[in-house]
């Protein structure tokens, strides 16, 4: 048997990715367990053992981050799973410039995070905004959207939401295209309403389209950074602090071991909560 | 079209003229009022237009920091996307192409480039380590690393469409493995090429984390981070900081507008695949 | 001297023997059709002469130097897909031309060797448009071109008609004969079709789960089959093969009976049969009669031949053209 020839498939095309990709993501993530475990600035490391985490789980408002964290997804998440669907639903209905109306819901996704955050932060002005000035015309006092503690995260909730959810309408649009008529004509025969239709044959058939909305959305929404920082800095106070917020404060404040140790628990929140809902996912879409 | 969905169709858009148009409209008013007037933030018609005077004032703002940062942002992006439309298309034909156990690794690294978050102080200890922190190429790589995920996923399923057969002509033709990947499968790709590179842009465009992080520095300073940076100089100037939203938000407006097709289709392929 | 050679070739995928031990010698200029049902390795075999595929075992000449381990480009071979597999971005000049481009041929000589190619398949018409614009038999024309300018001592041709209609397959049939007469090159070529290995091969070869059946010149299939498995494939309608107590009647374990060598009678007999169905196809009518003893046996007899649903016949052999397998 003479020697194997090459593959022209050869690995060697996928060295240039590996490398890239091992150096700046791999090797910091694995480096990110050990570093979480030391007081460190860059240059020594000092070994502290799990002081760190002990440190993030008793601070309140690192504990607050963590909360807020968990909060900040499942209401963005939510939100967007929901609204998207509705909208996707309308948007598919052929109603009157239904192709300029997905375009109006999709465009905030494309823009900047920091514009949106600067702009809504002007609207939500507690007395010289427009959305407070609009409902005083109505005979409602508007509160501190972004400068009551017990308002602040939902209110930032709110702008994302309004940017992230013309993406989760289009996933929707996408997964509502590949449902066949006929199951909606079949279930018209049967003498189903409007709103059957919508609970046993979208809702169960556009599911592949949920889970990839809700993957996405709470990945996003565990991570959200930009929009925190561009509105209200995790202020007022540690109100609306999310776990990234909190690593770039900790890490602005030279706390190296203390910032990673926050990117470790982020990390294992996402793959807590994110794993176990794609296997309970998967499990599911076996049984249709 | 019933008189239902035409009814609808109105009402939907009144609704979403006060839900997502008006906030543009008011960056737009904002940006084009006297510093007095924007100081006031009411949502009103401006009485004094002064579109020319704050493009102009804007962008000399801080020795024409606006137009570097766009010269920045343009070169990041620019050299990203095209390491990331070589290096993803061509793990994504070895992955769709050659099975075996070392896929299985790719994947794994795939699902985590695209769930956990990046461990930005070790990676900027790398960074220094190999003399990129700070440094543009060193953006550019980070870039790369973190979209790499997306863009192997959509290569990988592009690819699974095209016959098996041309390979193996190109390769009786006497094709060498570069030559078959280069110049038989990569033009093949050019829809979803086009599509990753719309995508892949307006991320990286925007992208405001990565650079605050990796990109410290007046001189390297980005589009994005311009505004965060005007946010606290123009405390007084809102005409000022309207204005450079406005032009932040103009090159993906006019992307979008042209390509709205490509972009959707790459938004829902890259999503759907679950 | 371009003979192909294949000594003891095997070919497993994993723990799947697919190939299973092929010894074959295709001559020189010959235009050698591998035939089988689906599934058999007919595909496989062809792809491990071409160097697509690697042979577990065994080693394959051509024109006497052994290749077995050589890149399929250096092979002297070229090939025509199913698919026809041209590349969709490049214009039939560029399809054409791909690979002598690739050997950095001069410019001028590339534009010689496509020009002539496309003239010799009347292509020259459509050099510029891309695969999309041609029909698949204008495809199919520009997939062989490619082969040709590549001056391949073997041509292998995997079901290249099947992808077309029956008239434009006729017609393909007859132009590739010619061209072989033309360029005298060994062909070998893949189908399932036995009216295409009867119509264009000098040599047949009978695949069978892997293995050779029989290799012959069609007539040779046709008159002297080994196997009721080769009997069965070669000829059409089907050769009706017996077995159990009809075969045990004549002495053997299967006994086969062509339809075209069956007469039929009003009156007298070897085997009396009712007709259950006639088919009418022109010049020739086939009787499908139902025999008690034996079940149904196809006849083949001339059009003008009168029958109908119900008739009580008799059919007997013609002598000298029966079949006694063991
Ligand atoms: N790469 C492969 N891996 C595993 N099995 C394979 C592979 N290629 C072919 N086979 C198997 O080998 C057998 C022979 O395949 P082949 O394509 O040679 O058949 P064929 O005679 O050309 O059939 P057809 O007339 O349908 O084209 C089939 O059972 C097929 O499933
Ligand atoms: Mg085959």
């Amino acid at each position: 048997m003479t020697a194997k020839r090459r593959s022209p498939y050869p690995y060697w095309f996928v060295l240039p990715a590996a490398v890239v990709f091992t150096v700046l993501f791999l090797v910091p993530t694995i480096a990110s367990f050990w570093f979480s475990m030391t007081r460190w600035d860059l240059f020594q490391t000092e070994f502290i053992g799990w002081d760190n985490y002990r440190q993030f789980f008793k601070e309140p408002f690192l504990v607050q981050g963590l909360t807020n964290t968990l909060i900040y997804a499942v209401v963005t998440s939510g939100a967007k799973t929901i609204l998207g669907l509705l909208l996707a639903v309308l948007l598919t209905s052929g109603i009157l410039w239904q192709g300029f109306l997905r375009s109006v819901v999709f465009f905030p996704v494309l823009v900047s995070t920091i514009g949106v955050g600067i702009t809504f932060a002007a609207l939500m002005h507690p007395t010289k905004g427009a959305i407070n000035i609009a409902l005083s015309y109505v005979g409602i006092d508007g509160p501190s959207w972004l400068s009551d503690p017990t308002l602040a995260l939902y209110s930032v909730a709110f702008i994302d939401i309004w940017k992230g959810v013309g993406l989760a309408t289009l996933i929707y649009i996408a997964g509502l295209a590949a449902i066949s008529p006929e199951y909606y004509e079949a279930a018209r025969i049967d003498g189903a309403t409007r709103s059957q239709q919508f609970w046993r044959v979208t809702v169960p058939l556009v599911q592949p389209a949920t889970v990839t909305v809700v993957t996405l959305s709470l990945i996003g929404g565990l991570r959200s950074f930009d929009i925190i920082w561009a509105t209200t800095k995790g202020g007022p106070g540690f109100a609306s602090d999310v776990l990234a917020s909190v690593i770039y404060k900790q890490y602005q404040a030279g706390f190296y071991g203390l910032a990673t140790a926050g990117n470790v628990i982020l990390f294992l929140l996402i793959a807590i909560i994110i794993l176990p809902l794609t296997w309970w996912f998967n499990k599911r879409e076996v049984d249709l | 079209m019933t008189s239902r969905q035409r009814n609808t169709g109105i009402i939907a858009f009144l609704a979403a003229f006060i839900i997502f148009i008006l906030p543009f409209v008011f960056t737009f008013f904002m940006a084009v009022k006297s510093r007095q007037e924007a100081a006031l933030f009411l949502f009103t018609w401006p009485s004094e237009w002064h579109f020319w005077s704050n493009l102009v004032e804007v962008v000399q703002a801080r020795n024409y920091m606006l137009l570097l940062a766009y010269f920045n942002s343009t070169i990041i992006t620019v050299g990203a996307v095209a390491l990331l439309v070589i290096f993803g298309a061509m793990v994504g034909y070895v992955l769709q192409r050659r099975p075996s156990g070392w896929n299985k690794l790719i994947y794994a690294g795939v699902l985590m480039g695209l769930m956990v978050p990046p461990a930005v102080v070790p990676t900027i200890w790398v960074l220094q380590g190999l003399g990129l922190f700070k440094t543009i190429h060193g953006m550019i790589l980070i870039q790369v690393a973190y979209g790499l995920a997306f863009s192997v996923l959509l290569y990988r399923s592009f690819i699974a469409t095209i016959p098996r057969d041309l390979d193996e002509a190109a390769i009786i033709d006497g094709a060498k493995p570069w030559a078959i990947f280069f110049k038989v499968i990569l033009p093949l790709l050019k829809p979803v090429t086009v599509t990753l590179i719309l995508v892949q842009s307006i991320a990286i465009f925007n992208d405001f984390t990565n650079p605050l992080y990796y990109l410290p520095g007046r001189e390297n300073v980005t589009v994005q981070l311009t505004l965060f940076n005007f946010q606290s100089q123009f405390q007084s100037q809102f005409n000022l900081l309207f204005m450079n939203i406005l032009l932040v938000t103009i090159p993906p407006l006019i992307v979008f507008v042209i390509f709205n097709r490509q972009i959707v289709a790459g938004m829902t392929a890259g999503a759907v695949k679950g | 001297m371009t003979s192909v050679k294949l000594k003891s070739v095997k070919k497993s995928f994993g723990a799947v023997d697919i190939i299973k031990g092929i010894d074959l010698t295709i001559e020189d200029g010959e235009f050698c059709v591998f035939v089988g049902p689906s599934g058999c390795g007919k595909s496989t075999l062809l792809r491990i002469i071409s160097g697509l595929e690697e042979a577990t075992e065994g080693t394959i000449e051509i024109d006497g130097r052994d290749v077995t381990g050589e890149e399929p480009s250096k092979r002297g071979i070229a090939m025509v897909f199913q698919s026809y597999a041209l590349y969709p971005h490049l214009t039939v000049r560029e399809n054409v031309g791909f690979g002598l481009s690739l050997a950095k041929l001069p410019k001028d000589v590339i534009r010689q060797k496509v020009d002539a190619a496309a003239e010799a398949l009347q292509l020259t018409h459509l050099l510029d448009r891309k695969p999309k614009a041609l029909s698949g038999g204008q495809r199919q024309r520009v997939a062989i071109g490619r082969a040709m300018v590549r001056d391949p001592k073997v041509f292998l041709l995997d079901e290249p008609l099947s992808n077309l209609d029956a008239a434009l397959r006729a017609q393909m049939r007859i132009e590739l004969t010619d061209l072989h007469r033309k360029l005298g090159a060994t062909m070998i070529y893949v189908t399932h079709d036995q009216v295409e290995a009867m119509t264009m091969a000098d040599k047949i070869v009978v695949l069978n789960s892997g293995r050779i059946e029989q290799v012959g010149s069609p007539m040779d299939l046709y008159n002297n089959p080994v196997s009721p498995f080769v009997a069965g494939f070669i000829g059409s309608p089907k050769m009706n093969l017996y077995d159990g107590p009809v075969a045990a009647a004549q002495g053997c374990k299967t006994y086969g009976i062509r339809p075209e060598h069956v007469v039929l009678s009003a009156t007298n007999g070897t085997w009396k049969g009712s007709v259950r169905h006639v088919e009418h196809l022109g010049a020739d009518t086939v009787v499908y009669l139902v025999v008690p003893e034996m079940g149904e046996i196809v006849v083949r007899v001339s059009g003008d031949f009168k029958a109908a649903h119900g008739d009580i016949l008799w059919a007997s052999p013609v002598a000298g053209r029966e079949f006694r397998f063991n």
